[in-house]
């Protein structure tokens, strides 16, 4: 380090063109032109997996969702351009019905995430010792892999000898199966996802939290604002970027939703819960239909990224409006 | 922060001693803490606390096993074969993250302090790319691997997982290299290290709570993924902790011991891992909502 103060010290000092700083100077576009060959020499490994094993798919998945695939016995074939695809896929029952739980199961979970998790992060925010334990316990259902919550959820939802059915038995006088009916399951679907995702979210609010500025908080306290109206008029506002930025990614996660419902209730009953991902996922590998199976998959992707889109929109308009 | 407890303390009416610690204890912030821990070890608990319960008790609600028993364990690995998804899994996530910390070194010290043109475009790029829905990336995956005939096999997930955490670990070893004040490098090179050596000696040390973060969050993620091991990997000689798992019961029972007992195998090394590396975790999580 010190050898670095005196050797770009003078330079910097004295901008005349000495030989010195000549030398310094095309040293220096030498060092760049080097510089550009080896940060491309560098990235290029990384950019071509990415580019081969994610660009690539992508592309031909939009490919394939306007192609009439043939699937025969020596591979695919594309054969021509058709919007059939998604003609057929769009006006099907089980499409819309994925959809609409989908869209319906995001919004419920992503808005009971955020505001338990805001909640959680408050309580941790104030707490005096034992935090670094908390974080450590709120982080597991976070890395836990997500088939092994869904098996220990089923376990509880079960509805001979699940804990559950054991709590509610003694009241109802019966057993009671809530992965048996469409509306219990959805819920109870639900709640697995809210224990395994509020940690996550909590642990993003309480680090906006703790980055606020705390003379904004005590100047509202001096001039006599109580404890609600702090929280509501003077710390929300300033925590809305990190709330938006909670509610996406918990938004482009709860889309994709896959694990949970493909083990937890193989999307039953029925299809009552059927996600757009198991749906693509039974179009594409269980009846081999790969071109409506790339329109599910490709209109999931699209959905979502539009949606995302359509939220910071309306958040940079509500904030915009408030500014002025 | 916690300023409005304090004033309201000396005003209470004076405690018998013996009681006032646990006294001071009770209050809305350690009920409320004490709520969310709860809500969060009690199915870890129930989990756990199964897995070591018997034939017949696993169908009661006892909330602790009355008759402990490790028959679920020794079940899972005898006749379930669950040393292979183990076995499996530990392959495809080190190599995973071995390789993803790598390129990830080499490209996010490349795009973060090298003068490649469009380098923020790429990195928006990279960003996009890592939004996408995973299941609209399995179909085109699968037929790739077929191709190249690298269904069944652990290069192909290595290569899919590899593919799938990269941007992520770019943009975290990125924010890390740019922090690291330039003289440091332009020494070294006037010097005549190598630019790899540069990376190696001078940059690697000043990131490593950059490379912690893209590691955990590497191995995490292969660890636990499911939807593209389930589509490349199904064969029971390839399976992963996350599909042996799924596809562990039968038709119409699920042996619920010996899943448990598996998982708490399976989630073993990774909690110690979060435990261990819990600080670069966090600022993993938290870099997006920081940044903002």
């Amino acid at each position: 380090m010190p050898n670095a103060q005196t050797r770009s010290g003078p330079a910097a000092a004295a901008p005349v063109r000495t030989p010195t700083a000549e030398r310094r100077r095309r040293a220096g576009s030498a060092l760049e032109r080097r510089s550009a060959r080896l940060g491309w020499l560098f990235a290029s490994p990384a950019l071509l997996v990415v580019a081969a094993v994610m660009v690539f798919p992508v592309v031909f998945s939009v490919v394939m969702s306007f192609s009439d695939v043939q699937v025969t016995g020596s591979g695919i074939h594309l054969g021509s351009a058709t919007t059939g695809n998604y003609a057929l896929v769009f006006q099907s029952g089980r499409w819309q019905h994925a959809l609409f739980f989908t869209v319906l199961y995001t919004v419920a979970t992503v808005t009971v995430e955020m505001v338990l998790g805001t909640a959680i992060a408050l309580v941790l925010e104030r707490m005096k010792t034992g935090r670094g334990w908390m974080m450590a316990l709120l982080l597991m259902p976070w890395a836990m892999i997500t088939v092994i919550s869904a098996e220990l959820w089923s376990y509880v939802y079960n509805g001979v000898y699940g804990v559950l059915n054991s709590v509610l038995h003694p009241l109802f006088g019966h057993d009671t199966n809530v992965l048996g009916t469409p509306v219990q399951a959805s819920v109870a679907m639900a709640v697995a996802d809210i224990w395994k995702t509020t940690p996550f979210v909590a642990i993003i609010v309480l680090a906006g939290l703790v980055m606020l500025p705390g003379d904004i908080v005590e100047a509202a306290r001096i001039d006599g604002a109580g404890g609600w109206t702090i929280f509501w008029k003077v710390r929300m506002p300033l925590l809305r970027p990190t709330l938006a930025i909670a509610v996406m990614f918990r938004i482009l996660q709860a889309f994709g939703l896959f694990d949970l419902p493909y083990v937890l209730t193989n999307g039953g009953p029925g299809t009552s819960t059927e996600s757009l991902a198991v749906l693509g996922y039974r179009v594409l590998f269980q009846d081999l239909k790969f071109g409506p199976g790339a329109a599910v998959a490709t209109s999931t992707a699209a959905l979502v990224l539009i949606g995302c889109l359509l939220f910071l929109k309306v958040f940079r308009a509500q904030v915009g409006q408030e500014e002025n | 922060m916690t300023t409005t407890q304090l004033p309201s303390t000396p005003a209470r009416a004076p405690l018998p001693w013996r009681l006032r610690p646990a006294a001071r204890w009770i209050n809305l912030t350690n009920l409320g803490a004490l709520l969310v821990a709860l809500f969060v070890a009690l199915p870890l608990y129930w989990l756990v606390a199964t897995s070591f319960k018997g034939g017949n008790e696993i169908a009661t609600a006892h909330l602790v096993p009355h008759q402990p028993t490790l028959s679920n364990y020794s079940d899972a690995f005898s006749s379930y074969g669950f040393a292979t998804y183990i076995e499996n899994s530990a392959i495809v996530a080190v190599a995973t993250t071995a390789i993803v910390l790598s390129l990830g070194t080499l490209a996010g010290y490349a795009l973060g302090r090298l003068a490649v043109r469009g380098r923020t475009g790429i990195m928006v790029a990279l960003l996009m790319i890592s939004l996408f829905p995973t299941v609209a990336l399995v179909a085109p995956l699968y037929m790739l691997m077929r191709d190249i005939g690298w269904l069944n096999s652990y290069q192909g997930l290595i290569l899919a997982y590899t593919a799938l955490t990269l941007p992520f670990a770019i943009w975290i070893l990125r924010n890390y290299f740019l922090a690291i004040p330039k003289e440091m490098e332009e020494v070294a090179w006037m010097d005549g290290a190598s630019p790899l050596r540069t990376v190696w000696s001078v940059i690697l040390p000043q990131a490593r709570p950059g490379l912690f973060t893209a590691g955990v969050f590497t191995f995490v993620a292969a660890w636990t993924e499911f939807l593209v091991a389930l589509s490349l990997d199904s064969a029971d000689r390839y399976r992963t902790i996350p599909v042996g798992i799924a596809l562990f019961g039968g038709q119409y029972t699920t042996p619920y011991g010996t899943i448990f007992a598996a998982s708490a195998v399976a989630m073993l090394p990774i909690a110690l891992l979060v435990l261990i590396f819990r600080k670069a975790v966090v600022s993993g999580l938290t870099a997006g909502a920081v940044k903002g």
